[in-house]
């Protein structure tokens, strides 16, 4: 008796914790500015897709590539970051605490983050950035888009000094321990983060503001875009792995089942984080100036993601057949029937996990030296990527708020909530596969993306594509549709649903499980490791792309960028 | 299979994973294929 109660205290007094009403509020902000954020964007992309069709035209003059940058802004930048960071702080949050400091300087990241985004915004509201959410040089943006980046960046990093200052405080207090599996993942992302941003704030502060104030007369382009794939490849991983922490680690408790293993997940982030920054490269396989050795040695260490990558989908086999077979289920595919289909807390990320087998195969491919030039540059590319980010991340978010808001307003998930919830991922399930796969296909047939509507002069090849171009409308229309129905889903879960005391799922690992190593808590190792690979992968392009540079780029503020 | 929870030595009881390594056979007999049909297209072009 006596040893079963300090088993349940080692268990169940240190986490979860609970979230005080103060805190709750400071989570709910960076979730509700995600949500808005969806809903902008979202409609958005309903424009887009009507206007590709060849049957709508833009009324008062709008044009296609502000809303674009909308699009690509609002929804990978700042619907991401704010949801990525809130339900970060709650994990941290839950496992190791946050204290009235920490709690405040949270605060000023936000509005910083906030402030930022706001001036970003409304460059973009007046057609004064139309520079796509890449920002590539040589368009230019108003000084005011650059700024507001900066502030959006240095806001996060703030975020990132809490996590890490969470931890750091929780590790004192409980020497010798072993940290808990989320923040453990959370302050691995936060690093991640952190050493990709360095790339994209050097470039902003360095080139970009200097360049649209008048200071610098050029600007160095292919270092400026080397810069920017040194963040935007990373960021693709930041937006990936808050959807692996539910995966590893809340999908089973949602499941009725246990941690596969928490050591696998551990090594995991640690291989995301030491292969995520140094490959870079393979988003510009096109691009003059860059030696082909240097593509090479990148494309290698891009391949590298395999390893985490399939020890992830390995481990989510594993727990639902586990626990499968735990409940009694045999057989070869017995075990996948007991799953809870119709609880969507589990439903939309197990449908966010599908698409990733054809997003990672897609991805895979787009990596590779020659079939990157069958797919360059077309709207491929962008099906591809709506799989992964806005289908994969999205839709493991979005079975993240189903609990996450009520847990955090003190209300409940209602059946009537999950039953649309439910129907919302459906919509989403058919509109992406509509839209995304007559994406692959136009792309392979040579449509290119980041283009309004166009016959070109009726070329035979064109005509090729217009079927395909409205097929994307179709879905991105049913796509829109299950848009409106997450929002007010969301505005149900935040203000009106019945009050009560909704569970954050956290799994726990098995009672015999293997002890984790302690050398999976080895910080300075993994970051030492990760700046030597970046070190060997990018010094010597970067010194070459510096040495060799052509003279710089006047800036071009039109056909779009800033007029 | 049993459900109180014992104890048992650890390694005496290996979990069953056939349905885990056929799933993940199948994606990655996926990725094999989508590379080498887009690999085929390269070619013909
Ligand atoms: C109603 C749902 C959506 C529709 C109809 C839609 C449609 C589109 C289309 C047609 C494009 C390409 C336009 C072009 O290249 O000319 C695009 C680009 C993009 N979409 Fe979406 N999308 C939707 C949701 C999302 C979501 C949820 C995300 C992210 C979480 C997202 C992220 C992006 C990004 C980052 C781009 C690239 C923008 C660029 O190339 O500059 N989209 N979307
Ligand atoms: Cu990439």
């Amino acid at each position: 008796m006596a040893i079963e109660k300090l088993l349940k205290y080692e268990q169940d007094s240190r986490f979860p914790l609970t979230l005080s009403k103060s805190e709750s509020r400071l989570y709910m902000s960076f979730i509700s500015f995600a949500f808005i954020a969806l809903f902008v964007g979202g409609l958005m992309g309903l424009l887009q897709v009507l206007v590709r069709s060849g049957y709508y035209t833009l009324p008062a003059g709008i044009d296609y590539y502000q809303v674009l940058t909308v699009h690509g802004v609002v929804l990978g930048l700042v619907l991401t970051t704010y949801f990525i960071i809130g339900f970060q702080y709650t994990l941290m949050g839950k496992t190791v605490g946050i204290s009235d400091t920490q709690y405040r300087v949270a605060w000023l990241g936000f509005w910083v983050m906030t402030l930022g985004t706001v001036m970003a915004a409304i460059t973009i509201l007046y057609g004064k950035a139309s520079v796509l959410y890449t920002f590539y040089a040589p368009l230019q943006a108003h000084p005011a888009f650059y700024i507001g980046l900066a502030l959006v960046i240095i806001g996060s990093w703030i975020a990132c000094f809490v996590n890490w200052r969470q931890l750091y405080v929780w590790k004192k207090k409980h020497p010798g321990e072993k940290s808990p599996l989320l923040a453990f993942m959370v302050v691995i992302n936060m690093i991640m983060w952190f050493i990709a941003t360095l790339g994209v704030a050097a470039s902003v502060l360095l080139q970009f503001i200097p360049w649209s104030l008048g200071y610098a007369a050029t600007i160095d382009v292919l270092l400026s875009r080397t810069l920017f794939w040194y963040f935007g490849h990373p960021l693709v991983y930041f937006w990936l792995l808050p959807a692996y922490m539910a995966w590893y680690a809340i999908i089973p408790k949602i499941i009725g089942g246990k941690i596969f293993s928490d050591s696998l997940a551990r090594l995991s982030f640690v291989l995301f984080l030491f292969f995520s920054i140094p490959v870079g490269l393979h988003h510009q396989l096109t691009e003059p100036g860059v030696q082909t050795t240097w593509k090479f040695v990148q494309i290698i260490l891009t391949f590298m993601v395999v390893v985490p990558s399939l020890m992830t989908a390995f481990s989510m086999f594993a727990t639902f057949e586990i626990s499968g077979r735990r409940k009694g289920f045999g057989g070869l595919f017995g075990w996948f029937v007991h799953l809870p289909w119709k609880d969507v807390r589990f439903l939309a990320p197990f449908v966010g996990m599908l698409a990733f087998i054809p997003g990672g195969a897609g991805g895979l491919i787009n990596a590779s030296y020659q079939l990157n030039s069958v797919i360059h540059n077309t709207i491929w590319v962008t099906g591809h990527f709506h799989l992964t980010v806005a289908t994969t991340v999205i839709l493991t978010f979005f079975g993240i708020t189903y609990w996450l808001v009520p847990h955090l307003t003190g209300r409940k998930l209602t059946p009537s909530v999950n039953r649309l919830g439910i129907i919302q991922t459906i919509f989403w399930a058919i509109g992406m596969t509509i839209m995304s796969a007559a994406m692959h296909i136009q792309g392979l047939l040579g449509g290119p993306r980041r283009s309004s509507f166009s016959e070109y002069n009726g070329s035979e090849q064109v005509a090729e594509w217009g079927a395909y171009q409205v097929a994307q409308a179709i879905g991105g229309t049913i796509l829109f549709i299950g848009i409106v129905l997450m929002i007010y889903i969301f505005i149900k879960l935040a203000f009106f649903s019945p009050k009560g005391n909704e569970e954050f799922p956290i799994a726990e690992e098995e009672k015999d499980a293997e002890p984790t190593p302690m050398w999976l808590e080895k910080w300075k190792l993994w970051v030492a490791i990760t700046i030597a690979l970046i070190l060997f992968a990018y010094t010597i392009p970067i010194m070459d792309i510096i040495q060799h540079a052509p003279p710089g780029s006047a800036p071009f503020a039109w056909p779009i960028g800033n007029n | 299979m049993m459900k109180k929870k014992t104890l048992p030595n650890s390694s005496s009881q290996e979990p069953n994973l056939k349905g885990t390594i056929i799933s993940v056979s199948i994606v990655g007999f996926i990725i094999v294929a989508s590379w080498f049909a887009v690999f085929g297209l390269f070619l013909s072009r």
